[in-house]
């Protein structure tokens, strides 16, 4: 094979790669926002799915049931969330961002409770290169999956009504803060996946900050895509090539902080030249209060 | 309301102890350590002795300065979530001009503390200026550049403005004359304390008492009646970005001045993270901002020693600190801006 | 319901109210802003709990809302059937559910668009799609409240004509109003509601409007303040001047503004006046040319400039527009003039305000979220009055506010053109333009339609006019 040709399909491939995790914390990030609820707590899920499926993985033995437990950790930190921004009606973003705090520190503290060293867990058994290309291919699934979910079920209307305005959406009867909290705990099991997926199918171990701040690219991912699931995976893949390319440019004798950053400085590019001709579900970010 | 103190109210204040000794307790057992030992070692470590209480205010006053930054910001209606991106690059500024520049004392701690004030306050202008020109989410945009801000200091003190050797990850050693004078002898404490004090006291002054206070809490109380009222909106959020990112810079220069004495990449363990959840539990009042200050400053000094003698892990107090700023993020709905 | 009871916060909505609707009528019930008819209509809907009381309804309860709750963004049939969506499997069934809105509509004479997303329509045809919204659920019972408050003069008839067949058919209505001409002409019971409390109950056809009225507020409607003669300098002229400002547009206005005289812009709600108005504050740029004692206005001036040239806008929303609810009244009071006036001066001026308005309770450090709507409006009113503008835009002054709190405000705005400002008062209310206006124009579908002396006012041509028909 041509080497040329080769070196595209490798950069491809390493696309994909990069680009998993960070569909699913995108598409989770798309759900909840759509019925109204920013989550900033994307990076905590992340987290949440990363340790928690290493953990139980090691402790059963079985990737299956580790990446299973994952997905409950992301959707129980999800409900964290997801209780205060509905019934409590704090600031979202405010609370997403303890969130994150939170969940490192938990999973730090984690670490040394349960393989009594710091920074690193032991190795797990690990997804392998099926459980791993399933996972792939399960992140483009689950995008198209929840494209028409929401623009074509009776409960995806009902999580947009809630978005866009949940009082209208309560005067026809739905349960705005029942929708929104089911959203965004679904949300989280999906975007949990994400945090499976770089633990358990790229790797077999957490480490401290592994996650490295996926979890924000993600909600620029959202935006970038105009809060729609196909958008938003597609927005994925474009930053999952810059990841991808930035180890290339690096040999190439590119800085490799400056590599790290390009994902960060496309989303700003990105927000200052979509800002104002996008717009996000109206009651997005707002807590609804019942009268 | 306007003049009166805005007290933290007692709900809040029961609902942070609740998250503190209850989930801190929990987290203590889980890590077989009873409660009265961990608690004990953590009061213990953060004045139990006179160098201890010292330290306890070094911490006070590292979460000092970006705690007033992020509270002016949110004051206008605006997320500084970027504060440790700016403390970062004010801090590396701080290190860099002063190891650089040998200068007399008078004039090299004036110039340090600047440097540190300019670069995080244009570290905080940047998302000013996008969300002022182009409408952006200033939190999206803090957000992206801290880590960018990590990512350049980093490159920076490694490369092209290498001090101390490459991969040292440090700039050179200050000269004596540009460290900050101690205030308790032989202890980090040093007078950007007083300093961080002076400058909460002025900030309360200058948001109750002056047009440009009043200005700025318009815009972050009822933004369209600030605007049909003639207060330019964009100018506003600007210059509480930038403001608010000189506090932080100004943090990290009186860090590296006063208690590293050299830029380091390590030289924040997330103060400007913790200082989201002071500012909050302060109620974005600077005096009161001073007093939970001190309160963060006490878990993160005795943080470490209940580390050391009782062998709870310190990321406890980060777990419990997040966990405050979920339960006091009620604290502030900020008025949504009208895009046109 | 009986015994009915209600409380928010300080203030008692409803205190002790008896209501019974009967089927195949329509039974009006009025009461000055503030009096608790919406909220009844709420708790007779079931979307507020009263704290005392019982509510009983022989089947389905629907309510259609003064302001709309539709979701802007979908579509017609999405609002109109959500949450009772015909499914195909997993899936929404989008061509029943546009077959059963087409039938809907047929059926009860509401043309409407089923796939027109709600945020393009006309305010006319979005009260349909409630409308259509509620009859979906077949209800026994129908409360309308305020239905006809953006509806053109035509419309109205229609309106009531629709209301009417769906009574015959058996349906009881309840309309909540304030407008008595309609009470009049097509209910057939009334009932009087003054601060949560039913003060009276007739048959229609043996009261009268005036009647109605000295009941609504418990007295007689107190007088304006007398009109002196004035001499009359050009001060604003506006020549084919176009704007917009989110939905509302405005296109090609030309008309002018004289010291010392008060122009009322007549129209219904939604024909571009939020543009007008913005656009004379400053928030929106516009096109063509507007000229300010003499001057040039530009486009691109900022709010700060306008208020510097003395012209001052009163808001139409004073809660989001003018005020901040969680400071207290020197703040407010201030508010537009904070760089004008010294610090020291701020309480007096606070002072000034509360004396000149009667502002309730008469506390600079009162709290202006906990004051009443009518004596925040003062205060809004007040403070730019007070400024000594040189042309004021009162735009909906006396919204939502008791007749006394109206009453006053009017005059303030009649003593302001006396002294020599100029005075466009921008309202829906008729009523309220006809009593303070020397000019007045009618405003429909963003342009100009008519203008009319004092002298010369003919309601029936204005009216016309206001439904866009020359």
């Amino acid at each position: 094979m041509n080497a040329t040709l080769a070196a595209i399909l490798a950069i491809l491939g390493l696309t994909l790669v990069k680009a998993t995790p960070l569909i699913y914390a995108a598409l989770g990030g798309v759900l909840s926002e759509r019925a109204g609820v920013v989550n900033i707590g994307l990076e905590g899920i992340l987290i949440a799915g990363a340790f928690t499926s290493v953990v139980i993985s090691g402790a059963t033995g079985s990737p299956i049931l580790g990446a299973l437990a994952g997905v409950v950790a992301g959707m129980l930190l999800a409900a964290i969330l997801a209780f205060a921004a509905t019934r409590l009606g704090v600031d979202q973003i405010v609370a997403g961002t303890g969130l994150n705090i939170a969940a490192l520190a938990a999973a730090a503290f984690g670490l040394v409770l349960v393989y009594h060293q710091p920074g690193a867990s032991h190795e797990v058994p690990a997804l392998g290169i099926a459980g791993e290309r399933i996972l792939i291919v399960s992140a483009f699934v689950a995008a198209v999956a929840l494209q028409l979910v929401l623009a074509r079920t009776p409960w995806g209307l009902r999580v947009r009504a809630c978005g866009e305005d949940p009082s209208a959406a309560e005067a026809a009867g739905i349960d705005a803060l029942r929708t929104r909290f089911w959203a965004v705990v679904i949300g989280g099991a999906i975007a949990s996946l994400g945090g499976v997926y770089l633990s358990l199918a790229e790797l077999d171990l957490y480490s401290d900050g592994m996650t490295a701040g996926r979890g924000f690219i993600a909600l620029a991912a959202v935006i970038f895509g105009r809060w729609t699931p196909l958008g938003a995976t597609g927005a994925a893949l474009f930053f999952g090539f810059f990841a991808a390319l930035q180890y290339s440019l690096q040999r190439a004798g590119v800085p490799s902080e400056l590599m790290q950053a390009l994902p960060y400085l496309a989303a700003l590019v990105a927000l200052a030249g979509f800002a104002g001709r996008v717009r996000a579900p109206a009651a997005d970010g707002v807590p609804y209060v019942r009268p | 309301m306007s003049a009166v103190l805005r007290r933290p109210v007692v709900r809040d204040i029961v609902v942070v102890l609740v998250v503190v000794f209850g989930v801190g307790s929990i987290a203590m057992l889980l890590a077989h350590v009873s409660p009265l030992d961990g608690f004990g070692a953590l009061f213990d470590g953060a004045f139990g002795t006179r160098s201890e209480l010292a330290e306890t205010l070094v911490q006070t006053t590292c979460l000092l300065f970006p705690a007033l930054g992020i509270a002016i910001a949110f004051r206008a209606g605006l997320f500084n979530i970027g504060a440790e991106g700016q403390l970062i690059l004010g801090g590396f500024a701080a290190g860099w001009l002063g190891a650089q520049f040998p200068l007399p004392g008078y004039l090299a701690i004036p110039m340090v503390l600047l440097a540190g004030a300019l670069a995080g306050g244009v570290w905080g202008a940047i998302p000013g200026f996008l969300r002022a020109r182009f409408g952006a989410n200033e939190v999206i945009a803090t957000l992206m550049l801290n880590v960018v801000a990590a990512l350049l200091a980093t490159y920076l003190v490694n490369g092209p403005l290498q001090q101390g050797g490459a991969g040292a990850s440090e700039t050179g050693t200050l000269p004596k004359a540009a460290q900050l004078p101690d205030l308790i002898a032989d202890s980090r404490l040093t007078w950007a304390f007083v300093l961080a004090l002076v400058i909460a006291f002025v900030l309360r002054w200058v948001l109750q008492r002056t047009v440009f206070g009043y200005e700025l809490r318009a815009a972050g109380d009822a933004p369209e009646a600030a605007r049909r009222a003639g207060i330019d909106l964009s100018r506003t959020a600007f210059v509480a970005m930038a403001l608010s990112g000189a506090l932080a810079g100004l943090g990290g220069a009186t860090i590296v001045a006063g208690v590293l004495h050299r830029f380091n990449t390590g030289l924040s363990p997330g103060y400007g993270f913790i200082a989201i959840a002071v500012a909050l539990v302060g109620n974005l009042d600077p005096l009161w901002i001073i007093v939970a200050s001190f309160a963060f400053g006490v878990l993160q000094s005795g943080g470490v020693a209940m580390q050391a003698e009782a062998g709870v892990p310190r990321d406890v107090v980060s777990l419990v600190t997040g966990l405050v700023i979920i339960a006091l993020a009620g604290r502030r709905v900020v008025a949504k801006l009208r895009s046109t | 319901m009986t015994g009915v009871r209600r409380r928010f916060g300080a203030v008692q909505a409803v205190d002790g109210v008896d209501l019974e609707l009967f089927p195949g009528e329509i039974h009006a019930l009025v009461g000055e802003n503030g009096a608790g008819k919406s909220t009844l209509a709420a708790i007779a809907y079931g979307a507020v709990k009263p704290d005392d009381g019982a509510v009983t309804s022989d089947g389905v309860v629907g309510l259609v809302h003064q302001h709309f709750k539709l979701i802007e963004r979908l579509r017609v049939w999405e609002n109109v059937l959500l949450n009772r969506e015909p499914r195909r499997g997993w899936a929404i069934d989008v061509a029943a559910a546009r077959a059963r809105v087409d039938k809907l509509a047929a059926a009860y004479g509401l043309a409407v668009d089923p796939d027109a997303v709600v945020e393009t329509l006309p305010v006319g045809i979005k009260q349909r799609v409630e409308l259509l919204r509620e009859l979906d659920r077949e209800p026994t019972v129908l409360l309308l409240d305020e239905p006809t408050a953006a509806l053109a003069p035509s419309e109205i008839a229609s309106f009531f004509t629709t209301i009417s067949a769906l009574a015959a058919r058996g349906t009881a209505i309840l309309v909540v109003t304030h407008k008595l001409a309609e009470v009049i002409a097509y209910s057939r019971r009334v009932t009087v509601m003054r601060a949560g409390r039913v003060v009276a109950r007739h048959f229609t056809s043996e009261t009268s409007a005036d009647a109605i009225a000295r009941e609504m507020v418990g007295g007689e409607v107190p007088a304006l303040a007398a009109r002196a003669a004035t001499v009359t300098v050009p001060l604003l002229e506006v020549r084919g001047v176009s704007a917009r400002s989110a939905t509302s547009v405005l296109t090609d206005a030309s008309f002018a503004v004289r010291a010392g005289e008060i122009v009322g812009i007549a129209g219904i709600e939604g024909n571009g006046q939020t543009a007008l108005a913005d656009a004379l504050a400053g928030v929106v740029p516009f096109t063509g040319e507007l000229r300010f004692a003499g001057e040039v206005l530009r486009a691109d001036d900022s709010p700060a400039s306008r208020l510097q040239r003395g012209i001052r806008v009163i808001p139409q929303d004073r809660r989001h527009e003018a005020l901040v609810l969680s400071w207290n009244v020197i703040d407010n009071v201030v508010l537009g003039r904070q760089r004008a006036l010294a610090r020291a001066n701020y309480a007096d001026a606070a002072r000034e305000v509360i004396e000149l308005f009667d502002v309730r309770p008469p506390d600079p450090q009162a709290i202006a979220g906990a004051l009443s709507g009518g004596n925040q409006q003062k205060i809004v009113v007040g403070r730019t009055l007070t400024a000594q503008p040189k042309l004021v835009v009162a735009y909906q002054p006396t919204r939502g506010i008791d007749i006394g709190a109206a009453a006053l405000v009017q005059s303030r705005l009649i003593e302001a053109r006396n002294a020599g400002a100029g005075v466009l008062l921008i309202s829906f209310e008729l009523d309220e333009i006809f009593a303070c206006a020397d000019r007045v124009l009618v405003i429909a579908n963003g342009t100009f339609a008519g203008e009319f002396d004092r002298a010369n006012i003919d309601r029936g041509r204005i009216g016309a006019l206001m439904a866009g028909h020359a």
